[in-house]
């Protein structure tokens, strides 16, 4: 160690406290971050009646009557039928993008064509639009096709949505795949929809990764599209589902916050597995602009 | 040759039918609902069979002529500022600190930290929005903890009144010092407020110390009940503050990882020639993420010119249009009561214009300021 880093006396009072004023910013965000959640499951198991005296004490006697039974949360909010419908939009829309945009994504990148450069930048403007700004032109759009309240419609609109930063991703990603690879199939005489299955699939897993795990959890929670394209029940999400916890049964503490742990849980669990992938995912995500 | 023609063609065919799918869902998703809002938005379509249904005519730009002439839009432009600045000038810093804090090592067990602080981000902005909107509301648990700790206090004060003794004896001076303390709220429960304070307490016997303390304290303990979300002028802070908690996560864990890709080595030497803490982050690692820091202000500001869920489940745009952004006005305009459809497409450009203008501006900023990676 040389002179120049022993710390003075004064130094190490400052790196003192600079260790104790950000242990104390992070334990109040977490504190922040976790109770609201932790109190919400809490509350699940409390009758509504003990919860209207006692909103912060632990509940005295834990039910689960807030979720099950015919006028429980699950009965209530279709919940049987809500999750299946969020499995296929998210599993369906996710695998559309991944396939559209890796598709795409190897003809922009190793398929010289002058419409290349028009088509690829119209899809990167895309990525500074959001398609909730086009919820009106959309809903009726829906109408003129004759679509709406139907799943295809839901799916296609979620793939169009995710297909700007799909494409983004997945043309920048083979980009860096080695063009000889191709070139030299090329004069093997291969056509490329064979060079795009045997050689460029396989090496897109990492890329179609990063998609599927931003678009599973944006899909999954997805609210303000769904809510134009769907009125129907036994088409509606989680969200859609557990907002109507929020309208009418909202004086009915214990079962909106059943229905909302039911609704939250499932994610939860999927962070709880996945979690280094999601946060490697997310900032491969964030190179918009 | 004619091998060479053949691949040619099968390149032109290959390069279609891989690009043409996206295109086509492309097409349908944002650029037909685009041209359909910029006709709409000049017609007087208003509902019906768009084809073959009641005739409707392009009629000009008087729709954007009503458009700023409303005061609701103006307020719902001047809440998605507000949410464009909490963003930038919020949710940026304070997750550029914390993945400052983590990447220094100043704080033990970063993984713990990253994942807990990015929970918010994997929850429904529904449960979000329900969950918060339940907190601040009047009779909510914030409003318990904070009468709890008051109850407490006042009980305290009360208590001292009756001079530390087990047991109490009702005497004129016991009654003016309580009267003293609780002030002018005793003429709102009693008509006499001396002689029925002190009938009052000769209900209770001499052993009943604590209880009289207790109802004392029930009865005079100014109770405090949340109504930010009720209140026109300050419905949007408990809102901004949700978005600050929501989404400084999100940018920490993306700050944090480009501050890892940074060289080790020249903040150690840095370090070693004797520039400290703050230097570091000043001159080292934020020059270093700045192009992070743009791309990041153009998502945040893409986010919230478009976002709608939260403030939906929170406040639905209430009270009285108060919260609305534009995509809650838009909506409202096009389904609630009479629909004027040529209005709400208007406003749809009007985001999609402004979200331009707003990150043309940021792009501008990093040129001026050198935005060097």
């Amino acid at each position: 160690m040389s002179d120049a880093i022993k710390t003075t006396a004064l130094g190490r009072f400052g790196g003192a406290l600079a260790k104790v004023l950000s242990y104390f910013v992070m334990i109040l965000f977490s504190v922040m971050t976790i109770y609201p959640i932790f109190w919400l499951i809490m509350n699940s198991f409390k009758p509504t009646r003990e919860f209207q005296v006692s909103q912060l004490g632990f509940p005295l006697a834990p039910t689960i009557k807030n979720y099950l039974g015919p006028y429980g949360a699950w009965k209530l909010g279709d919940f049987s039928e809500l999750i299946p419908n969020s499995l296929i939009y998210t599993l369906g829309a996710t695998a559309g993008i991944i396939i559209l945009s890796v598709l795409a994504g190897f003809a922009f990148a190793k398929i010289p064509r002058k419409a290349t450069a028009p088509i690829y930048a119209s899809f990167v403007i895309g990525l500074l639009l959001s398609v909730q700004s086009l919820l009106i032109p959309l809903f009726l759009e829906v109408n003129i096709l004759g679509i709406y309240n139907t799943r295809f419609a839901v799916l296609l609109v979620y793939i169009g949505a995710g297909l700007p930063l799909g494409i983004y991703l997945a043309t920048e990603y083979i980009k860096g795949i080695p063009t000889s690879l191709v070139e030299s199939a090329r004069i093997d005489g291969a056509p490329y929809l064979r060079i795009f299955r045997s050689i460029i699939l396989p090496m897109t897993l990492p890329v179609a990764t990063t998609l599927a795990i931003l678009n599973i959890t944006g899909i999954w929670n997805e609210f303000a599209l769904i809510n134009i394209l769907v009125s129907k029940t036994n088409l509606k999400s989680l969200p859609l589902g557990m907002y109507r916890f929020s309208g009418s049964l909202s004086s009915d503490w214990g079962k909106q916050f059943a229905a909302l742990t039911i609704g939250t849980l499932p994610m939860l669990l999927f962070y709880f597995v996945f979690r280094r992938q999601i946060t490697q995912g997310v900032s491969a995500g964030a190179v918009k602009g | 040759m004619a091998r060479k023609k053949r691949m040619g063609r099968e390149e032109g065919h290959a390069y279609w039918m891989m690009v043409l799918p996206a295109v086509i869902v492309y097409l349908l998703v944002i650029g037909f609902p685009i041209v359909l809002s910029v006709v709409l938005s000049l017609s007087d379509y208003n509902g019906g069979k768009m084809f073959g249904g009641e005739a409707w005519n392009l009629t000009g730009f008087g729709k954007y002529a009503n458009l700023v002439a409303d005061p609701l839009f103006w307020n719902a432009l001047k809440n998605n500022l507000y949410i464009v600045l909490i963003s930038v000038f919020g949710q940026l810093p304070l997750g550029f600190i914390f993945a400052y804090i983590i990447y220094r090592k100043t704080v033990k067990w970063p993984n713990f930290w990253q994942g807990i602080l990015y929970v918010p981000n994997i929850i429904s902005v529904i449960v979000v929005g329900i969950l918060w909107s339940t907190i601040f509301s009047p009779n909510g648990p914030l409003g318990e903890a904070i009468n709890s700790l008051r109850i407490a206090a006042y009980h305290a004060k009360i208590a001292t009144l009756f001079s530390g003794s087990a047991t109490f004896a009702v005497s004129d001076d016991l009654v003016k010092r309580i009267l003293d303390f609780v002030g002018p709220k005793a003429a709102g429960i009693f008509g006499n407020p001396a002689a029925d304070l002190k009938d009052f307490l000769s209900g209770y016997g001499p052993s009943q110390l604590q209880q009289v303390i207790t109802d004392l304290t029930n009865m005079f303990v100014q109770k405090w009940s949340p109504t930010f979300l009720g209140k026109p002028d300050i419905a949007m802070l408990p809102i901004l503050f949700v978005i600050l908690w929501l989404y400084t996560g999100l940018y920490m864990i993306i700050f944090l990882a480009n501050m890892q890709k940074i060289d080790v080595q020249v903040i150690e030497s840095a370090r070693i020639d004797g520039a400290n803490e703050g230097q570091v982050g000043r001159y080292i690692v934020l020059p270093a993420i700045t192009g992070t820091l743009v791309n990041s202000a153009i998502l945040c500001i893409a986010g919230s010119l478009s976002s709608f869920s939260l403030i939906w489940a929170m406040t639905g745009g209430g009270p009285d249009h108060v919260t609305e952004i534009l995509t809650i006005y838009m909506f409202n305009r096009a389904f609630l009561g009479r629909p004027d459809f040529p209005l709400a497409n208007a406003i749809a450009l009007v985001i999609v214009v402004v979200s331009f203008i707003l990150i043309g501006i940021t792009k501008a900023v990093e040129k001026k300021f050198g935005g060097k990676e």
